[in-house]
């Protein structure tokens, strides 16, 4: 008798969970379709017009930037491949999410992707939930970890500024780069975008780097690679030691150490 | 209590997920898909002018594209399935994509995801090997690696399926192909132009036949236990 009063608890607790959980799943689908709710109007009210409503980047600003033939490689990005290039993650990844708030905070200069610094902080999260979307692969793909990047204490120092020059040679960013590091090198005419349009190399002596030039952000550009633009991961072939030497001539050739 | 309503619900979630996953089954008695793939007419192999580190890749190349018999046999022929519900288990070998004397080798393959790309350069110059899905008029990076020593190799895992383009964005004239799945049956057409797919499931396939230099050709192709089925195709040039 005893044991069957048990074996009945349990049952009426398990469909009592089952309940919960069914009500806690549309829960969870309502949040996330409130979500993509607001993600939507604040896409349709900030970016729809470069991205696209496919968020295949063919906005009307897309046309426009078409006529006038601007420099190379400038045009909204496509979402729908899943390629991004301004992340803190290994080649082959997706963003963290950390990294799509920062470009949709401070866009990209470079390329006339405005910044949102005054966004609400529930609404950017709601436009990067939305932009995941485009990509329908976005929830299969195991998220990568971010690479942290610690700048040493001897960062921009002579000596170190002299190892740096040494492996802009060895590992050849002069090629694509220049020797000057002006963008000029002699692989740099033919170079194509994932989408087959021509891509130049950043010219370091121009200022403004589309990710950012704080010497991070120089450092994650060639140790995640910018996929999709040509620009290759050098994660596996330097040590992290190396790879902030060789930040140090880069400042040197951006004129901000000597 | 809501930890368990949470993992309730993420374990449902799963269930629903995995329910569209490639299932690996014994195969006993399977059938096969075996032909020959052709070309309509003869066509010429290209030459490749080559005009990046000519010193050590030299003034231009063979492409390798077109290789044909006498017969009009076509080498080097992906044929591959691209979804298969269910079959038997793909080899965890992993594949090699060597950059040696300015070309990749291999030029055509099939890769299994779980396995790895083991990406070797073999030349005294920088390489790198961009690897991406091939979609209509665009690619999706998966994998832009830099090699600028030689002898050095880089491992990474196969996490995305389908047919990949690989290019080298110093030299624009290198590329490779390859088609990667969680199943085992894709082939590469040999020097006679024939493939073989075995131990399929009984049941109709959508079979596509791709070639760079040609038109990609899709037929759908009746399996039945223990016999060989014909695919044999007559590709023009594109
Ligand atoms: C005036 C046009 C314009 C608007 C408006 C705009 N973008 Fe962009 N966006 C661009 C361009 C151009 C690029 C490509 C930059 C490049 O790599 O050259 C880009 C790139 C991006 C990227 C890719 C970054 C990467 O890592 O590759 C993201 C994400 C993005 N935009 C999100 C947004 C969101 C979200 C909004 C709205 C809040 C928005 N953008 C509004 C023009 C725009
Ligand atoms: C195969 C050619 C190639 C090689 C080799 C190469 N780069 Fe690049 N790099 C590019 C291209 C193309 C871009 C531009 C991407 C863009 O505009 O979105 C770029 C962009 C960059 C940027 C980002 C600037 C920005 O706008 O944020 C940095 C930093 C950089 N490269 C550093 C290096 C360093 C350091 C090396 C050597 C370790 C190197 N690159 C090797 C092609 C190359």
């Amino acid at each position: 008798m005893q044991v069957i009063k048990i074996s009945k608890a349990v049952f009426a607790f398990t469909i009592l969970l089952w309940g919960f959980a069914a009500i806690t799943a549309s829960a969870v689908f309502a949040e996330e379709n409130r979500t993509l709710e607001l993600g939507k109007i604040v896409y349709e009210k900030h970016c729809v017009i470069c991205h696209g409503e496919k968020g295949d980047g063919k906005g009307a600003f897309f046309a426009v930037v078409q006529e006038a033939s601007l420099a190379s490689g400038i045009y909204p990005r496509d979402f729908t491949i899943g390629v991004f290039r301004f992340r803190s993650t290994s080649t082959g990844c997706l963003p963290a999410n950390d990294d799509l708030r920062r470009i949709i905070s401070s866009g990209i200069l470079r390329s006339h992707m405005p910044s949102h610094p005054d966004l609400p902080e529930a609404e950017a999260t709601a436009v990067i939930e939305y932009v995941k979307t485009f990509f329908a692969e976005w929830g299969q793909m195991e998220p990568c970890k971010p690479i942290i990047a610690k700048k040493p204490a001897w960062l921009g120092m002579p000596d170190s500024v002299k190892k740096g020059e040494k492996l802009w040679k060895d590992m050849k960013c002069w090629e694509c780069h220049g020797d000057m590091g002006k963008g000029d090198g002699p692989k740099s005419n033919q170079l194509k975008d994932d989408w087959g349009k021509q891509i130049v190399p950043y010219d370091f002596t121009s200022g403004a780097a589309k990710r950012g030039d704080a010497p991070e952000d120089i450092y994650l550009a060639y140790t995640t690679g910018l996929d999709g633009s040509g620009m290759p991961s050098y994660e596996d072939s330097m040590s992290d030691e190396d790879r902030w030497h060789l930040v140090s001539y880069t400042l040197k050739l951006m004129g901000l150490v000597k | 209590m809501k930890r368990i309503l949470v993992s309730a619900v993420v374990l449902s979630m799963l269930f629903a997920a995995t329910a569209f996953a490639y299932e690996v089954v014994d195969v006993k008695n399977g059938g096969s898909i075996k032909g020959k793939i052709k070309a309509s007419a003869k066509v010429d192999d290209l030459v490749l002018t080559i005009d990046k580190d000519v010193e050590f890749c030299g003034k231009s190349q063979p492409a390798r594209m077109y290789i044909l018999s006498p017969a009009l046999e076509v080498k080097n022929v992906l044929v591959f399935i691209e979804e298969v519900q269910k079959g038997k288990a793909a080899p965890k070998t992993d594949i090699t994509i060597d950059n040696n004397k300015c070309v990749f080798e291999p030029l055509v393959g099939v890769a299994y995801k779980g396995a790895n790309f083991v990406i070797k350069n073999s030349d005294n110059i920088l390489h790198n090997t961009n690897l991406g899905l091939l979609l209509k008029d665009k690619r999706s990076t998966v994998y832009n690696l830099a090699l600028p020593t030689k002898d050095q190799v880089i491992t990474k895992p196969i996490r995305r399926g389908g047919l990949h383009a690989i290019k080298c964005d110093a030299h624009a004239w290198m590329r490779a192909y390859l088609f990667v799945a969680d199943h085992p049956y894709a082939a590469v057409t040999d020097a006679s132009g024939s493939f073989e797919i075995k131990d399929l499931l009984p049941g109709k396939y959508k079979v596509t036949v791709w070639h760079e230099g040609f038109a990609e050709v899709t037929k759908e192709v009746e399996v039945t236990a223990g016999k060989a089925s014909d695919l044999s195709v007559t590709l023009s040039k594109k």
